[in-house]
């Protein structure tokens, strides 16, 4: 067998995971080169190769897998770079973009404009149709206006075509017969249809969807052929794969027909890496991922084993920003980091953020320029951060600048710098934990009866007492923590979704019209089983859900269906009740009385083309090993304490530390406080505890 | 002003704080997705808070600005009524509008907060029902003539939980009145529910600081919010303003709307802010009259628009603020058995609109211009029954378009503003949701272009809706206020237009119909509307002319009004992408229209 690579291009790191024919993972950095993403991501092989004694083009040529997590899409979408797109909708309806959901942020801020929508009203065309909530045409497609609206597009020579008519959902003959007259008169432009996209309820998720993926279509069907023959240029051989928002990867030629599904893929293999590290060691079950780097803290779940996913994943600001429709792991993200400010407001209290110094200029202590003091600069005024040993050593931390800063802040308080520091990483804990609160309490998990996986460079500073604070006994930190999503990819697999809408309810359950609808989801993913290249022969699971609500809810619950067909009443009585005890777990209330309305019905297949690593047996054996050095350190209670400081690259499986001490690994320091331990598991993971 | 005086280390009230508001914001999150009606699931027309044992409110959610005010009445109320009988395990509904109540449609749902024996908060979710057994199909009923005409079922602070389980004679009492009673059931379980849970987190929060400490933690998170208001009104001019406004006639009872008036004097040496509200009208013989709670939560909601965009809102900084009420007003001086159907919309947008606009005297860049105003066609009560669904009876407000928000020294008016009591918080109905839910049609829905009050920054404009049923006739219930006075703009900003309904059997001749309507729509019949737009802020000559083109392009303003009103003139077309400001042709026009002006 030969290597498998997996690569997440952040916005400014690529990330590289090699796994080695003896299941090791070997972890590359890189900055990201955002004019031709290859060349990154040959550097950060470069990495890799140089600590392997090869050469890149050896290891690429001796690579089976390539597994590719692009921002790519996200990138042009905030820069505005996508495909001049047209957007064609129902007459009378042309400001389903503008309108959004409604929502705003602020009852009493005004201080902010209406966001424009994602497509321009001046390029947004009213077609003369209109289908009936029952699938009934109301007014037929007048076709003449439609090839004049087709013509029009190509004369004023838009690269792209969204369409999305209200109910096509019920009735896509009107999408399918435009979608027609685009092929006949602007043959070879890209175009989406909603009701094939993202045949979902509710006319602005499913348009804005269609809108988002048809601007992306000529912009990621050249990066990702691009990039194809720029591997094989390099001697890669083997399949290229790209992993998505659902956790999972496609082959290229199935992405470009969806490029939608790259957007927050780097995120979305957060989970699935949190739920394999947690299986390594033997933690299933509900599990909390956290990824904290510099700007921002992402929130993941996985419950019961499972991954979540939301309908309601946002590019930008919730309500403001643009929904992305499509289903998407679950991941939550607010601004806070390590470069997130502090300040003392005027009623006297210490806030941190919103507002981040970012990586430029930083925190005070990265000397460039940064005169805020942050929560980076509050990490090491505490000692938590050796000023010499900052990422590896590559970057040199100024302690004097970091002390001063927080020293203003601390005359303002009356309070001494110890304490201001320490204050400053109490709070920004806070916005931490209150994140974590709203998806675990959002999915009805119990934190207390979850495991933390821990993730990003900034992890390991706070996030024992976030866990604490919120009842986890247990956190799982692996070394690989900085390429958390990277290594998820690894674990993944091909995983692609297939959605109807068909409303029903209990009180009259259409059990013929649900059948035909899981009968097309399987027809659907069967065939795209069938499509693929590779994995012919690999291991299938489909899994169905039902998104349901009580009658006159307006938001769904996702229920998963035990079987792919409800044979008889008491299937479908399951189903019902399945519905209620989702209802129950999630709002602590279940109304047997009431009907269950049935909306969206999802086939979700996975198919495995690889084993994922091997887990290493377990062991308990442990053993103290010896401190690199020490050094004072503040940790809250009033005085600093001698504090040990051990390398990673020293600790061997079995190794256990009290608190306090310190870890520093070469891209993340773990701060291990007092009445906290950390042990360094088998399989190379750090599992932190409160004794 | 009061210096700190602060017992507990800054950084557990900060902590503390904190964890309030992620109860509070799991309340609100609870509810929203748990509601049934969609004026609480879509509209958002709920809002959720603590109150401390002593009734002082103490940590609101982000809900609606006319919400803000009165529950602590409400929960002191309840502690009266049953003195000496309330413990865990009990829940309490009210809906009064002379207990502190907004207006009879919110059922406000409290449940007192034990610990170690003593009672130590009230949590409070407050719901507006779809239907709350009206003598009409609507929780709103403007001609009301008195509390008997409106008909709804008042809850004075009456017990509905006891050892935590429904007392089965109101469960039957609202059953046996109420319109679609599973639908206000489902509605009930989400507000209570949200209410149990607040419950759930405050006794882990007790337990984990202890009782001592959470009481100086609510003691000193007030001094805060108190200091932070001080510090916000210290920053605003001294000044006595005075503003008016009118509301919409009332056909056959009010044909000359009402004059409403708010005196405020900023005071920044005290810190104060004194608002009189006594200028105004005696209680009406309709449901327009405002509760103590509506008017005063519209007057204090427009003033947070004035003040620091984050400040917290409790009892802190209410004490910053100090009202005078008339003996028997309109404006939070109804007299029983006057009807306050209406009390949260209507009169209160007014009130909202008139105060916020009332700081623009202060000069440009205070206050905010007036937002469109009024529940239009978009927002109708319907009702009827769906042939569907085996005739089975429907009822529900919809939320399917609304007026444009206000503008701003710094931003232009928000789209989906619905109404000065709502700030652009609810959502919106989805139209294939409505069309799934009801057997209705919408046949269009859009921004009006041109329809926006003009200025530096411009208003938001209207939005316009056509639909009508499609298997039985239905009942519209329209209470709109905002068709006969435009939301004007302030500091030479220009008045956003203003509603109008019709009803449309032919299409050449539509009907117009009054600002309040009560009408059956057949089938084959649709109801139009168009809401109100936001007024304008400054004058629009000051407009930057990318601005302006951007409107243009857009389509929200036309090219005829940006050279007539804006003074702004281009070259090149829309369509091939050309259009483009032309400077030189600007300053001229835009010199004309001053000097135009000047003569």
């Amino acid at each position: 067998m030969g290597y498998r690579i997996s690569v997440d291009t952040g916005g400014t790191f690529t990330d590289m995971v090699l796994l080695d024919e003896d299941d090791r993972f070997h972890v590359g950095k890189a900055l990201t080169t955002s004019d031709r993403i290859s060349e990154g991501m040959f550097a950060a092989l470069d990495v890799i190769a140089e600590a392997l004694g090869k050469t890149a083009k050896t290891l690429l040529a001796e690579t089976d897998i390539l597994i590719y997590g692009t921002t790519r899409a996200t990138n042009a979408i905030v820069t505005r770079k996508t495909a001049r797109t047209a957007f064609l909708t129902t007459s009378g309806f042309r400001d389903v973009l503008v309108f959004k959901e409604g929502g705003k942020h602020g009852p009493h801020d005004y201080s902010y404009d209406y966001p424009q929508p994602y497509i321009p009203r001046r390029h947004t065309f009213e077609i003369d149709e209109r289908t009936g909530s029952g699938g009934d045409i109301v007014r037929p497609l007048d076709e003449a206006q439609a090839r004049t609206v087709v013509e029009t597009l190509k004369a004023r020579g838009f690269e792209a075509v969204a369409v999305s008519l209200l109910w096509s959902i019920a009735n896509n003959e009107h999408e399918a017969k435009i979608g027609e007259l685009i092929e006949e008169i602007m043959p070879g432009v890209p175009y989406t249809l909603s009701h094939r996209l993202a045949p979902i309820l509710r006319e602005y998720r499913r348009a804005s969807a269609t809108a988002i993926d048809a601007s992306l279509k000529p912009l990621m069907q050249a990066h990702l052929r691009r990039m194809q023959s720029d591997l094989r240029d390099a001697g890669f051989a083997g399949d290229l794969l790209v992993s998505t928002s659902v956790g999972g990867f496609q082959e290229i030629e199935t992405l470009v027909e969806r490029p939608i599904n790259t957007l927050k893929s780097g995120p979305a293999m957060a989970p699935v890496a949190a739920r394999a590290y947690a299986a390594v060691e033997h933690m299933g079950g509900d599990v909390i991922v956290c990824d904290a780097g510099g700007t921002t803290f992402d929130v993941g779940l996985v419950r019961d084993g499972q991954l979540v996913y939301s309908r309601d994943s946002w590019l930008g600001p919730l309500w403001t920003g643009d929904i992305i429709g499509a289903s998407t792991v679950d991941v939550r993200s607010i601004g806070a980091g390590g470069g997130s400010i502090a300040w003392v407001d005027p009623g006297g209290l210490l806030r941190v953020g919103p507002q981040s110094a970012g990586s430029v200029p930083g925190p005070a202590c990265y000397g460039g320029g940064g005169r805020e003091p942050t929560v980076t600069d509050a990490a090491l005024v505490l000692g938590y951060i050796d000023p010499d040993y900052f990422n590896g050593g590559r970057l040199t931390l100024d302690r004097a600048a970091a002390e001063a800063v927080i020293g203003t802040l601390a005359a303002t308080l009356g309070k001494d710098v110890d304490e201001t520091a320490h204050a400053i990483l109490v709070i920004a804990n806070e916005l931490m934990i209150k994140a974590i609160g709203e998806i675990t309490v959002n999915d009805g998990v119990n934190p207390r009866e979850s495991v933390v996986v821990a993730g990003g460079g900034a992890a390991g500073f706070n996030i024992m007492p976030i866990a604490r604070e919120l009842g986890c006994e247990t956190v799982i930190l692996p070394r690989t923590a900085s390429a958390l999503s990277a290594c998820g990819m690894q674990y993944s697999s091909i995983v692609f979704e297939a959605t109807r809408s068909r409303f029903t309810d209990s009180a009259g359950f259409d059990r013929t019209g649900v059948n035909a609808a899981l009968d097309e989801i399987d027809a659907e993913l069967l065939a795209f089983r069938d499509s693929l290249g590779i994995a012919a022969a690999s291991e299938v699971t489909i899994e169905y859900f039902v998104e349901a609500r009580y009658r006159a809810q307006v938001w769904e619950l996702d229920t998963a269906l035990s079987k792919p067909h409800l044979d008889d009443d008491a299937d479908v009585a399951e189903l019902i009740e399945a519905f209620h005890r989702t209802h129950d777990r999630v709002y602590a209330v279940r109304d047997d009385e009431s009907p269950v309305e049935c909306v969206n019905w999802k086939g979700r297949i996975s198919i495995r083309p690889f084993e994922p690593p091997p887990s290493p047996d377990p062991s308990d054996a442990t053993h103290a090993p010896d401190a690199a050095t020490t050094r004072d350190c503040y940790f809250g209670d009033g005085v600093r304490v001698p504090t040990p400081i051990y390398r990673g690259a020293d600790l061997t499986a079995g190794a256990a530390v009290s608190g306090p001490a310190i870890i520093e690994e070469p891209t993340t320091t773990i701060v291990v406080y007092p009445g906290m331990s950390a042990r360094l598991s088998v399989a190379g993971d750090y599992i932190l505890n409160s004794l | 002003m009061s210096e700190p005086q602060t017992t507990l280390d800054p950084v557990l009230i900060s902590v503390m704080a904190n964890r309030l508001d992620g109860i509070v914001r799991e309340m609100t999150n609870t509810l929203l997705r748990s509601a049934r009606s969609a004026v609480i699931s879509s509209a958002r027309d709920f809002s959720c808070c603590l109150v401390t044992g002593e009734d002082e409110l103490l940590a609101p959610a982000e809900g609606l600005p006319v919400h803000i005010f009165g529950c602590h009445i409400q929960t002191a109320n309840m502690r009266k009524y049953h003195e000496g009988d309330i413990r865990r395990g009990d829940a309490y509904l009210d809906n009064d509008p002379y207990g502190g109540n907004t207006h009879p449609a919110d059922h406000t749902f409290m449940v007192p907060v034990f610990w170690e024996g003593e009672h130590l908060f009230t949590a409070v979710s407050k719901c507006h029902m779809a239907d709350i057994g009206n003598s009409i199909p609507s929780s709103y009923f403007v001609r009301a003539r008195d509390v008997y005409e409106e008909g709804a079922l008042v809850f004075p602070g009456v017990r509905i939980q006891r050892d935590f389980k429904n007392v089965e004679d109101i469960m039957r009492m609202c059953r046996a009145r109420i319109r679609v009673p599973d639908q206000w059931y489902g509605d009930y379980l989400a507000g209570l529910g949200s209410a149990r849970i607040a419950e759930r987190r405050l006794e882990a929060f007790c337990e984990k600081y202890g009782k001592d400490t959470v009481k100086a933690f609510m003691r000193e998170w007030l001094d805060y919010s108190e200091r932070r208001m001080i510090d916000s009104i210290r920053r605003l001019p001294k000044a006595s303003l005075t503003n008016k406004g009118k509301s919409d006639p009332l056909e056959g009872m009010l044909p000359d709307g009402l004059e409403l008036t708010v005196k405020i004097d900023i005071d920044p040496d005290a810190g104060e802010i004194h608002v009189d509200l006594r200028d105004n009208p005696p209680s009406i013989d309709a449901g327009l009259n405002t509760s103590l709670g509506s008017a005063t939560s519209a007057v204090v909601g427009a003033i947070f628009n004035a003040l620091d965009k984050d400040l917290p809102r409790n009892e802190g900084a209410f004490r910053r603020l100090h009202f005078k009420y008339a003996e028997d007003s309109v404006v939070a001086a109804p007299t029983f058995p006057h009807s306050c159907s209406v009390s949260t919309t209507n009169v209160a947008e007014r009130l909202v609109n008139i105060t916020q606009s009332a700081f623009a005297q202060l000069g440009d860049g205070h206050g905010l211009s007036e937002g469109g105003a009024g529940l239009g066609a978009g927002m109708a009560v319907i009702s009827g029954r769906d042939l569907g669904r085996g005739g089975q009876p429907y009822v529900n407000r919809l939320m399917l378009s609304t007026n444009g928000g206000p503008a701003s020294a710094e931003a232009d008016g928000w789209v989906n503003y619905a109404l000065p009591v709502i700030a652009g918080l609810m959502y919106r109905d989805s139209v294939e949701v409505d069309e799934l839910k009801h057997p209705i049609r919408v046949e269009s829905l859009s921004l009006v272009t041109d329809s926006a009050g003009a200025g530096r920054r411009r208003g938001a404009p209207a939005q316009q809706i056509e639909y009508g049923p499609t298997g039985a006739p239905m009942t519209a219930v329209i209470s709109c206020d905002g068709q006969h006075h435009q939301p004007r703009g302030v500091i030479g900003g220009l008045p956003g237009t203003a509603g109008e309904t019709w009803l449309i059997q032919d299409d050449a001749q539509p009907e117009r119909l009054p600002n309040v309507a009560h009408v059956t729509i057949d089938v084959g019949q649709r109801i139009r509307g168009r809401d109100s737009a936001g007024g304008g802020y400054g004058d629009p000559l000051d407009r930057e002319p990318e601005r302006v083109l951007v409107d243009v392009l857009e389509g929200w303003e036309t090219r005829q009004k940006a050279e007539d009103v804006y003074g702004v003139v281009f070259t090149g077309e829309i369509d091939d992408e050309t259009l483009a400001i032309d400077a030189v042709a600007t300053a001229t026009r835009r010199d004309e229209l001053r000097a135009a002006r000047a003569a």
